[in-house]
């Protein structure tokens, strides 16, 4: 948690996504126990939601449209699960490309993805990287999640799948869990599909940790778990 | 279905209504291949994302919520992450010298047949457009390359060969303006 009162000063770049990693993480932290820095957050998310509408006015090909309707109409008539491009929903991590192949070989290999998930297994890839799935609460049974771990336990992802979409006035927050303390590691919320990658942020390497766990908190966070728990799994045993 | 609102349109849409569909995509085509080529400042990418928006509508249009965002909105915060996504995979950012806000004050069409939806749209696009306009060109353009190019403080300081105090400074000033400006009647 930040030692400033507040984090005003950072509040419109926050908005627009554009601190640095640390800074972020600081401020993510901070919001999470301050409701005068979120009122003044969304006072600025408003004002960044807006700015697309300056983008230079520019307009599709016309045939866009009839593609469009082409696809549409494929998959009214095949009614597949939704196909969707995964590499397009990662986050790029920085200096893990092996990280990459592990997030692309998982997602795109379903069968994999499910063997995963089945044996709740950690599983090593290439170069010292982990998989672990997470389970499962009783309450969200269909949603399902993993964690990569690079080798050095400094680089992590988090991807889940499925997970409900919450309101405005909820969000999902990543918990990080040691003999010590239980440390807030990022806020995130879900596509339409229930889908989301995230990079992991944490003070100190992954393999200090023991279990990870994901609660539905209040927007912004909390600075302890105190909602509903929806998805959990061990790390490693210290 | 011209007449219809929009939330009305994502109702049938989410009823299969092919021809609501389209009516949605007519309406909104323009905005989201601009954010699109915006950010990306590549024709097919752009064609390829806003096709990804639409078809995420078609297969998701139950879980639009009016009461949580504007048609608009909602389509635009798609448009974007589906953006950034591509940014980060490619790794890469379009020459910012061909991307720039508009700052002319281009009128979008009204016709006789726009929806109030649309109306009102229009007239905040003129608003941000001015309100940008009145901003001086470095602020603006760091603007630019946070919110289009999904580049960090630090990023943006490299980029311009500025401090990055400077850069913060400037982000800052410019969003508190212009929220002064978007807020005042």
């Amino acid at each position: 948690m930040s030692t400033d009162a507040h984090v005003l000063e950072s509040l419109s770049a926050y908005a627009l996504g554009c601190l640095d990693e640390s800074e972020d993480r600081m401020v993510s932290e901070h919001l999470a126990g301050c409701h005068i820095c979120r009122m003044e957050l969304q006072s600025f998310q408003s004002v960044a939601d807006q700015l697309a509408l300056a983008a230079p006015d520019a307009a599709p090909p016309p045939e866009l449209k009839r593609q469009l309707l082409e696809r549409v109409g494929s998959l009214r008539t095949v009614q597949p699960k939704p196909v969707r491009k995964p590499l397009f929903h990662f986050l790029s991590l920085k200096g893990a490309l092996g990280l990459l192949l592990i997030l692309a070989l998982l997602v795109s290999n379903f069968l994999l993805w499910r063997q995963v998930n089945r044996m709740a297994a950690v599983l090593t890839g290439p170069q010292g990287m982990r998989a672990i799935a997470l389970e499962s609460s009783t309450l969200k049974p269909d949603a399902s999640g993993f964690v990569i771990i690079g080798p050095d336990g400094r680089n992590g992802a988090l991807v889940v799948d499925q997970l409900p979409v919450l309101d405005e006035e909820r969000t999902y927050q990543l918990w990080l869990v040691s003999n010590e303390a239980i440390t807030s590691a990022a806020l995130f919320s879900v596509d339409e599909y229930g889908y989301r990658g995230v990079r992991i942020m944490a003070p100190e390497s992954l393999f200090v940790y023991s279990e990870i766990r994901i609660t539905i908190e209040p927007a912004g966070g909390s600075s302890t778990p105190t909602g509903e728990q929806v998805l959990a799994g061990s790390l490693f045993n210290h | 279905m011209k007449e219809l609102d929009d939330a009305s349109l994502l109702r049938l849409i989410a009823q299969a209504q092919i021809d609501a569909f389209g009516e949605l995509y007519d309406r909104y085509n323009r905005l989201v291949f601009s954010v699109a080529y915006a950010m990306l400042g590549d024709q097919s990418t752009a064609e390829e994302v806003t096709l990804d928006v639409f078809v995420h509508v078609w297969q998701r249009a139950k879980t639009y919520r009016p009461e949580r965002a504007k048609v608009s909105t909602w389509l635009v915060a798609m448009t974007r992450n589906q953006a950034i996504d591509v940014l980060r995979w490619q790794k890469s950012r379009p020459d910012m010298a061909s991307l720039g806000w508009d700052e002319a004050t281009l009128k979008q069409k009204i016709d006789l047949h726009s929806t109030q939806e649309q109306v009102e749209l229009s007239i905040q696009r003129e608003k941000v457009r001015e309100a940008l306009a009145r901003l001086p060109d470095n602020e603006r353009q760091a603007l630019a390359m946070a919110y289009f190019q999904d580049y960090s403080h630090t990023q943006i300081a490299e980029a311009l060969k500025q401090p990055l105090g400077t850069i913060k400074t400037r982000i800052r000033t410019a969003m508190q303006k212009l929220r002064q400006m978007l807020e005042a009647d």
